[in-house]
C-alpha cells in the first residue's frame, strides 16, 4: 500500500493521541515530520514498544465489512528515551535500567487507548494487545509479510523518535 | 487540601512506570501513605489484610486493564465486601470510550480518569470523590 488517503485517515487518530500523551505526561509538544515507506523490518531506535490492534472496518452495506489488523511501533533512541523518562518520572537516567523498561510500552498503550475512541468514529472497532518491548537498534520487528509500513519521524524537546504504522485488511 | 495527608492509599497498576507516575503525582498533591500493587490479584489480598489488621485502605486508585485481575473485577470484589461499599475507588484507563464509563459506574466506581492526565486533573478527581 502506498501512503494513500486511506492510510492518512487511519493514522490520524494515532498522531492526535501521541500529541495528547506527550503534551500531558511527557511535557513536550511533538512535531511529526514527513512520513515515508519503510523498506525493512528493523527497529530505528534503541527502545521500541510494539502493540498490535485488530478489529472490523465497518462499511455500508455491512456485508462489505472487513477484518483489519494493524501494528503500532514507537521507537526511541536511548538519548530521547532517557530524557522522556526524566520528564515523566522526575528522575535522571543515563543508562537503560529496569525502572524505565515499561515506559515505552505504557506510552504506546495510552496512544492506542486514546486512538481507539477516534478510530471508532471512523468506523473501526478495535481490540489491542499488551505492548511488547524490544531493546537494541536494528532489531527485527515481526511485521506481517508483504505489508507496507509507514514511518513518521517525530521531533520533540527530548529529541527525535519514530512512530511506525502498518495496516492490512484480510 | 481538606483530605488528610496520611490517608491509606493503594495504587494498582501492572506497569511500574505508571505506578511511579501516579505515586509521584499523589506526593505532589500532598499524600504521604501510599502502597503499590502490580495487579488486581495482588491488590485484593492487601485490601483484605488491611481490614483484618484493622488498618483498611481508605482510597484505591486502580488501572482497568491488568493481566490477572482487572480493575473492574477488583472493584466488584471491593463493592461486594461488607464495609467496603463506599470505599473511594478511582478507576484509571487508557480507553476514552463512553461505554467503559457506564460499565464502571454500574459497578460502583467513585470516579473515572482517562490516561493521559496531569497532576491537576488527578487532584480535581480526588477532590470530587472526597467532597
Amino acid at each position: 500500500m502506498s501512503i494513500n488517503s486511506h492510510f492518512i485517515i487511519f493514522s490520524k487518530p494515532f498522531i492526535d493521541a501521541a500529541k495528547n500523551v506527550f503534551e500531558t505526561m511527557v511535557y513536550t509538544k511533538i512535531e511529526p515530520q514527513k512520513p515515508s515507506l519503510k523498506e525493512d523490518h528493523l527497529s530505528r531506535g534503541d527502545v521500541s514498544a510494539i502493540i498490535s490492534v485488530s478489529g472490523i472496518k465497518e462499511s455500508e452495506p455491512p456485508i462489505e465489512n472487513k477484518i483489519y489488523e494493524a501494528i503500532l511501533v514507537v521507537s526511541f533512541p536511548y538519548e530521547t528515551y532517557f530524557k522522556a523518562a526524566e520528564a515523566m518520572l522526575g528522575e535522571k537516567y543515563d543508562s537503560y535500567v529496569p525502572d524505565i523498561h515499561d515506559m515505552g510500552g505504557e506510552i504506546a498503550n495510552i496512544i492506542m487507548g486514546n486512538a481507539k475512541r477516534d478510530l471508532k468514529l471512523l468506523g473501526y472497532s478495535s481490540n489491542y494487545e499488551i505492548p511488547k518491548m524490544l531493546v537494541g537498534m536494528s532489531q527485527l520487528i515481526t511485521y506481517p509479510k508483504d505489508t507496507s509500513i509507514v514511518i513518521i519521524p517525530i521531533k520533540s524537546d527530548h529529541g527525535t523518535f519514530f512512530l511506525e504504522l502498518c495496516y492490512f485488511e484480510k | 487540601m481538606s483530605i488528610k495527608a496520611d490517608i491509606k492509599i493503594l495504587v494498582v497498576d501492572d506497569m511500574s512506570t505508571m505506578r511511579k507516575i501516579i505515586k509521584q503525582m499523589l506526593k505532589q498533591i500532598g499524600f504521604t501513605n501510599i502502597t503499590e500493587a502490580d495487579d488486581g490479584a495482588t491488590a485484593w489480598p492487601l485490601i483484605q489484610n488491611g481490614i483484618k489488621d484493622g488498618v483498611p485502605f481508605e482510597f484505591i486508585l486502580s488501572d482497568w486493564n491488568m493481566p490477572q485481575m482487572s480493575g473492574l473485577d477488583l472493584l466488584k470484589n471491593v463493592r461486594s465486601t461488607p464495609g467496603l461499599e463506599k470505599l473511594p475507588f478511582l478507576m484509571i484507563t487508557a480507553e476514552a470510550e463512553q461505554g467503559n464509563v457506564v460499565i464502571a459506574v454500574k459497578a460502583g466506581v467513585s470516579n473515572f480518569i482517562v490516561k493521559p492526565f496531569s497532576p491537576e486533573t488527578l487532584k480535581e478527581k480526588i477532590e470530587k470523590i472526597f467532597k
